[in-house]
Formats: structure tokens, sequence, C-alpha cells
């Protein structure tokens, strides 16, 4: 951090709010996201003799990222779901410019009191997962339910046509592949090419896709109430099942694939999804998408892997992302297509 | 006997993940130094089991190429395959091991796609092995980390 990014942020925050001064005070990093850095400050301004202070989040670009995503789409996403009444931070000043802080950024409401749940933790929501469960898949299904253009994003990148969702996301995640990989891929290879031979279905609707929904991407705090869903930087247009297929991967299972992202039983899960959705996850759809979904974890972690094995960004994240979530996503498309080979 | 590497690694990782990193006052340094500490887990792994691990995923698909080389089409691609079919490691250096492994990977993509477009029992039953060798070396391959 620059030692004189406070009183640049300062500065900005004045112009933004139209205030008479603006202090910043307590700015430090905190970890959140593996796509920009993340600044917890509290922000104290006067306007027309009123005090006004408040904690802030700061989300900056950094110099090369685990995936390359718009800040203004994220912005943008959370907005649209603050609008719907979604449990998000507020998002407050978007700045695409260089010129203020050296990078783009945008701040939004800083949550409070609350915690994420572990990737690694075996029993992440102890007495609250049945709680936590019944929320954070009733909220995915209001996501997939929401219309994009009342939420104002319907220009958002992604498919127009729900015929198209999976062609261009498999399009998408084969590229990355295609560019990044550091070593061949059998079984990204031959996930892809399975994909493209047992096309899914038609989308039920075009849908606001978060593209990272899923347990270690929301804030809970101690009664168990979801009180911020996080990381919205993949936010797409697309085929709501693919939302729903990340956040029954087994990756995020806490090692226990019957009770993803360690809430509910599977079953209740979708079933929860479906009634808050609208919508039908039908098996065999809802199958394609969860190989996509492990395809493109391995697309992922392939990105990171490369971006710290070129020195573009030296976060430990990006060597471990190409290290043990990697292996597990390796292993879950071979377990689950050789199973029907 | 010295130290053996790969308990050194977890060793000095376990002492930063539940020792040093919960003295850290700062968020973002106790995230990074614990998730280094997970590095050298991961490292620690690697540097007992790894050429053992890369050792047995070039023999298992030599043995593949060899056994399903009579079913290729293709003359270059069965000449390929019969080629390292026939071939072996000759160091345990994880580099060259590595190296080995890349062209038996580029070739197991390659017969994969083909086997994939040959129809017959016999092709589906191929394509059933070539899934088996590449869910063997994905189980070789995943990563354990301690339940936080």
């Amino acid at each position: 951090m620059s030692d004189d990014l406070p009183a640049r942020l300062a500065q900005f925050l004045r112009g933004k709010f139209a205030a008479d001064d603006a202090q910043i005070a307590g700015l430090s990093r905190i970890p959140g996201g593996a796509s920009r850095e993340t600044y917890r400050f509290r922000a104290r301004w006067r306007k027309d003799g009123r005090e006004i202070e408040r904690g802030l989040i700061l989300r900056r670009d950094p110099p090369a990222s685990l995936i390359e995503t718009e800040r203004a789409t994220e912005f943008r996403a959370y907005q649209a779901a603050h609008a719907l009444g979604l449990p998000v931070p507020e998002p407050i000043a978007l700045e695409e410019s260089a010129a203020v802080l050296d990078r783009p950024f945008f701040i939004m409401e800083e949550i409070t009191g609350c915690q994420v749940g572990n990737i690694l933790s075996a029993d992440p929501y102890s007495a609250h997962a049945a709680k936590i469960g019944g929320q954070f898949w009733t909220i995915l299904g209001k996501i997939a339910r929401a219309d994009p253009k009342a939420l104002g994003i319907a220009d958002f990148a992604g498919a127009r046509d729900a015929q198209d969702c999976w062609r261009r996301e498999v399009g998408r995640w084969e590229k990355v592949i295609d560019d990044d990989e550091l070593e061949p891929q059998p079984i990204a290879r031959g996930a892809l090419r399975w994909l493209k031979r047992h096309p899914p279905p038609r989308a039920q609707k075009i849908s606001l896709v978060h593209g990272d929904y899923r347990t270690g991407n929301f804030l809970f705090d101690a009664d168990g109430n979801i009180r911020g869903i996080l990381d919205w930087e993949m936010a797409h247009l697309g085929d709501p099942l693919e939302d729903l297929a990340w956040a029954l991967d087994p990756l995020w299972s806490h090692g226990n694939p019957k009770r993803p992202a360690g809430t509910v039983p599977r079953e209740e899960a979708i079933a929860l999804w479906e009634k808050a959705s609208g919508l039908k996850a039908e098996p065999s759809a809802l199958f394609w998408w969860e190989i996509f979904a492990s395809l493109k974890g391995v697309a992922i972690w392939i990105s990171a892997a490369r971006e710290y094995a070129d020195g573009r960004n030296s976060e430990p994240v990006n060597a471990f992302s190409g290290w043990y979530p990697l292996s597990v996503h390796n292993m879950v498309l071979a377990e689950r297509l050789e199973a029907i080979a | 006997m010295r130290p053996d590497p790969s308990r050194v690694l977890q060793q000095s990782a376990a002492h930063l993940l539940f020792e040093l990193a919960p003295m850290i006052a700062t968020p973002y340094a106790q995230s990074t130094l614990s998730l280094i500490a997970l590095l050298m887990m991961i490292a620690a792994q690697d540097a007992a089991q790894g050429a053992n691990i890369r050792g047995a995923d070039n023999d298992d698909m030599r043995k593949l190429f060899g056994a399903l080389a009579p079913l290729v089409a293709d003359a270059a691609l069965k000449e390929k395959l019969a080629e390292a079919a026939g071939a072996h490691d000759e160091s345990f250096d994880i580099a060259a091991l590595d190296r080995a492994n890349a062209g038996l990977r580029t070739l197991l993509i390659a017969l994969h796609a083909h086997v994939e477009a040959l129809p017959g029992e016999k092709a589906r039953a191929a394509e059933k092995r070539i899934w088996g060798v590449m869910k063997a070396s994905a189980a070789r391959r995943l990563l354990k980390l301690p339940a936080m």
C-alpha cells in the first residue's frame, strides 16, 4: 500500500460526497476475493453541517489477477442485487480510471460482525448449517428468478439466446485453458469433448449468473443470518443452472458432496432452489452443468497457476489454486466421466 | 540421519499455521501466512511422492499405449504410440519426469480423441480404459490438506 493512499482516497470521497471535509482512518488490507485487492477503512465526512461516519470496503484492481474481470460489471451486479433486496453490501462508488488510486477501484459498504466459511473446514456452519442452507439456496433461486431487464443489466456480457448459453461458456473457458495451460491436460480435454458431444437442453430462461456463488463467498453473522453475498466479479447472463451446479460442486462441499456447501442434503438444496426460482433442475441438464462447473474450475486454477508461474502475480493464492483445487477438480471430472464412459 | 525434507516442511508448516499465524493481528497477513503454510504442506507431499507419482503416471500411459495401439487406424499415431510404449524413464529427476509426462499426456489426448471417433464395442471399452488411467492419475495427484 502506498503511503499516500489514505490521503488520495479522502480526496476522492470529498468529491464523491460533495463533502466539506473527509478523513480516512484504519485503512488496512484484508483477505477477500482473489481478483481484487481488498481494504477496509473508516471514512468520516462533513456535509451540510452534519458529520457522517461509515465503515467502507475498497476493492482495487491488482497488477494482474486470478481471473480477468470487469470491475464495472462487478459493481453493477452489486447494484442490481442490492436493488433486488438481496443481502449484499451497498455499492457506493466506482472509479474506472487509474488516475485516482493508480488502478481502477470501487467502494462499498463494510458489513461488520460477520465471518465467511472456511472452505477447508469440515463443519463451517455447525449448528447454523440448516438455517444458512435455507437462505443460501433460496437466495440463489431468487437470483435465477429475477429478470435481467428489470434489474438494468440486460447489456451484461453473456448469452442473449437461451440456446447459446452452454456454447458460449464452454468456448470462454476452453480459450482460457488454451491460453494458459502449463502442461497438457488430458482430463480437461476429454471433458471439453464430452461437453460438446452432449449439449444440455435449451436454458429455461436467461438469468443473471453470479459466476462464483459458493460457500466461502458470503458473510454470515453469529445467529446464522446471511448478511452479504460477495464476489460478483464473474457475473454474466446465462443459464441459471450454471450457478446451481457451481454451488453444488464437490470442491465446495467441505468433504461431503451429499451435503453441498456444508449446508443441507443435496435433494433439499435443489428443492429450495426450485421453489425460489420457479425453475426445474432437470437431472440430466444439471449433470451437464456440473461437469461444466468442474471444467470451469480447472480453467480458473490453470489461469491462476499461469499468473504465478509467469511472475505476474506472486500472491500465494495463485500457487495454491494451481495445486490443490486443480487436483480436486481433475479428480471430480475423471471420476464422473469414467463412471459414464 | 538428517531430518527428512518432507518432514521439515510439514512440521514448519504446522508451526506457522497453528502457532504463529494466530499471533498475527492483521487479517491479510494472517491469511497469507496460513496459505503459505498450506503451500509448504503440499510441497512436502510432492517432495516425498513427486517422483513416484510421475513415474507411475508415465508407466500407466506407456502400458495403455501398448495395449490400445492395435485399435488405432491412423498409421502415424499408431507408430508414435508403439514408440512411446517401448520407452522408459531414464532418470528420477523431477524435471526429466515432467518432460516425459508432458509428451505422454499429449499422446494420450490424441489417442483419446481418436478412440472416441471409432465405432464398436472395443472402442467403447478402450474409452473406459483411458478414463480409468486418467482417474488413477488424478487419484495419485489428489492433494490432502488438514481439516481446519
